[in-house]
C-alpha cells in the first residue's frame, strides 16, 4: 500500500537551489507579499494533490507518521515526542541550502523577508520562505487525515534553522501549545537543540 | 505558475532562473584540460552543482588541426529523476504541467527536453560555460542528448552536427547516460567547418 522506504531517494539539492533562484525572480516581480501568497497556495495544492488518509486509532495513525507512511512524514524525518507532540528530526529544505550556501553565496534576503510577511500575517512561525511551504503543507495535509473519524488538527510551536536562528510562536499562545503537547518548556528547549521543527497534532 | 504564466512564460521564468544563478556563481580558469577534467570529478567545478558529472575523456573533440579543444560530459541521472520519483511515490503522478514546459521549449527553443527541468539546465550551463576558461580560452556548452524517466529520448541533430560526433555514439551513451554534453573552448576551428 505504501513504498518502502528504500524507494523513496533523496531529491538531487540542486533542484532546490534552482527552486530558491526561482522564487527570488518570482519575488523580484510579484513582491514579498506576492511570494508568501504563492508559497502558501503552492503548499496546500500540494497537499490537496495527494491522497486522503483514515485511520481507526490515534496509535495507528502515530505508528504510521514513525514509519513514513503518512502524508506528514512523506517529505521529512519525523518522530513523535508525546502522543501529540511531534519532532522534525532534520528540515527537508537543509541540503539544498547548504548548497545554496557553499556554490552560489548567502541567501538572498527575500526569503527572510517573505517569513517576515508570513509570521506578521499568518502565524509567528517562519524563519525563511521554506516554513511558509511546511507550516502551509503540515496544516493542509493534517486536514486530510481521519482518526476515528475525526479531522486532524497542525499547529507549528517553534522552528530552528539551520543557521541557529529560532522562531518560536507567541508567548501568549505558547504556554497552551505546550501543554496541549505535553511537553514543558524546558523539553521544548531541549527539543530545539538538535530538532529542526516541533510541532503539535491533535484531533480537530 | 502555468496557470498564470502559461507554458511560454514558465520557460522564459526557467530560462531567467538559469540566468540568475550562473551569474552568481563566479569566474573559473584552468590550466589545461586535465585540471578541468580533475575538478569535474571532484565536484570543483561550477557544473559540479548538477550533481555527479563524468568527463568521457575517451571522446575528444578536436579542431582542424588535431588539437583537442573539448570533450563530452555526461550525468548518470538527470538532476530531476529523484524529485520525479518522489513526486510519483508521494503524490501518485507528475502534474501535466512538466510535460507542457518541455513541448513548449522543444517547439519554440530547442527540441531537446524531456521534462520541464531541462529547460533551466540547458540555459544554467551555456551562461556557466562562459565563466568557465581552459587554457585561457572561455567554453561554450552544447547539450547534446537527454533521456526522460519514461525512456523517451532527445538527440540534438544541430548541436550534434557542431561537434562533429555521429549519433550513434550518443545514442550509445544514453543506455548509460541520461544527459550528454560537450564542453568545448569557445571559437574553436572544428574540422567540417569553413575557415
Amino acid at each position: 500500500m505504501s513504498p518502502e522506504p528504500a524507494r523513496m531517494p533523496e531529491s538531487n539539492p540542486f533542484v532546490e537551489v534552482a527552486t530558491h533562484l526561482f522564487l527570488e525572480d518570482l519575488a523580484a516581480k510579484v513582491g514579498t507579499a506576492g511570494l508568501n501568497q504563492y508559497l502558501m497556495s503552492l503548499a496546500r495544492n500540494l497537499a490537496q494533490s495527494m491522497p486522503e488518509e483514515e485511520y481507526p486509532t490515534w496509535e495507528d495513525f502515530l505508528q504510521a507518521l514513525r514509519e513514513g507512511r503518512s502524508i506528514l512524514s512523506t517529505f521529512e524525518e519525523i518522530r513523535p515526542v508525546t502522543d501529540r507532540c511531534i519532532a522534525t528530526t532534520r528540515s527537508p529544505f537543509e541540503r539544498g541550502w547548504r548548497e545554496y550556501a557553499k556554490r552560489v553565496g548567502a541567501f538572498a534576503a527575500v526569503h527572510q523577508e517573505a517569513a517576515e510577511a508570513y509570521n506578521s500575517r499568518v502565524r509567528r512561525a517562519a524563519v525563511t520562505s521554506v516554513h511558509i511551504v511546511l507550516h502551509t503543507f503540515r496544516e493542509a495535509a493534517a486536514a486530510r487525515i481521519r482518526v476515528d473519524s475525526r479531522r486532524v488538527r497542525y499547529e507549528p510551536i517553534a522552528t530552528a534553522w539551520v543557521d541557529g536562528t529560532r522562531a518560536v510562536i507567541g508567548e501568549e499562545a505558547l504556554k497552551g501549545l505546550l501543554a496541549r503537547a505535553r511537553i514543558s518548556p524546558t523539553q521544548l528547549g531541549m527539543l530545539l537543540r538538535n530538532h529542526a521543527d516541533v510541532w503539535l497534532l491533535e484531533p480537530a | 505558475m502555468i496557470g498564470r504564466a502559461g507554458a511560454t512564460g514558465v520557460v522564459e521564468f526557467w530560462q531567467r532562473v538559469g540566468d540568475s544563478l550562473a551569474s552568481r556563481m563566479g569566474k573559473e580558469a584552468y590550466l589545461g584540460w586535465t585540471s578541468f577534467n580533475v575538478a569535474v570529478r571532484e565536484g570543483r567545478t561550477a557544473f559540479s552543482i548538477e550533481g555527479e558529472v563524468t568527463p568521457l575523456t575517451d571522446m575528444a573533440i578536436t579542431d582542424v588541426d588535431g588539437d583537442v579543444v573539448g570533450y563530452l560530459y555526461a550525468m548518470r541521472q538527470c538532476c530531476y529523476g529523484p524529485t520525479i520519483t518522489r513526486t510519483r511515490l508521494s503524490v501518485g503522478r507528475m502534474s501535466d504541467a512538466d510535460r507542457r514546459v518541455a513541448e513548449a521549449y522543444n517547439e519554440e527553443v530547442h527540441d531537446i527536453a524531456v521534462c520541464n527541468f531541462c529547460v533551466f539546465h540547458e540555459r544554467f550551463r551555456e551562461e556557466i560555460a562562459k565563466n568557465v576558461s581552459v587554457a585561457g580560452n572561455p567554453l561554450e556548452c552544447l547539450l547534446l542528448a537527454t533521456r526522460g524517466w519514461n525512456g523517451e529520448t532527445k538527440i540534438s541533430p544541430k548541436n550534434l552536427s557542431q561537434v562533429t560526433i555521429h549519433e550513434d555514439h550518443v545514442r550509445a551513451l544514453l543506455r548509460n547516460y541520461e544527459c550528454v554534453y560537450a564542453l568545448l573552448m569557445r571559437g574553436a576551428r572544428l574540422k567540417g567547418e569553413g575557415p
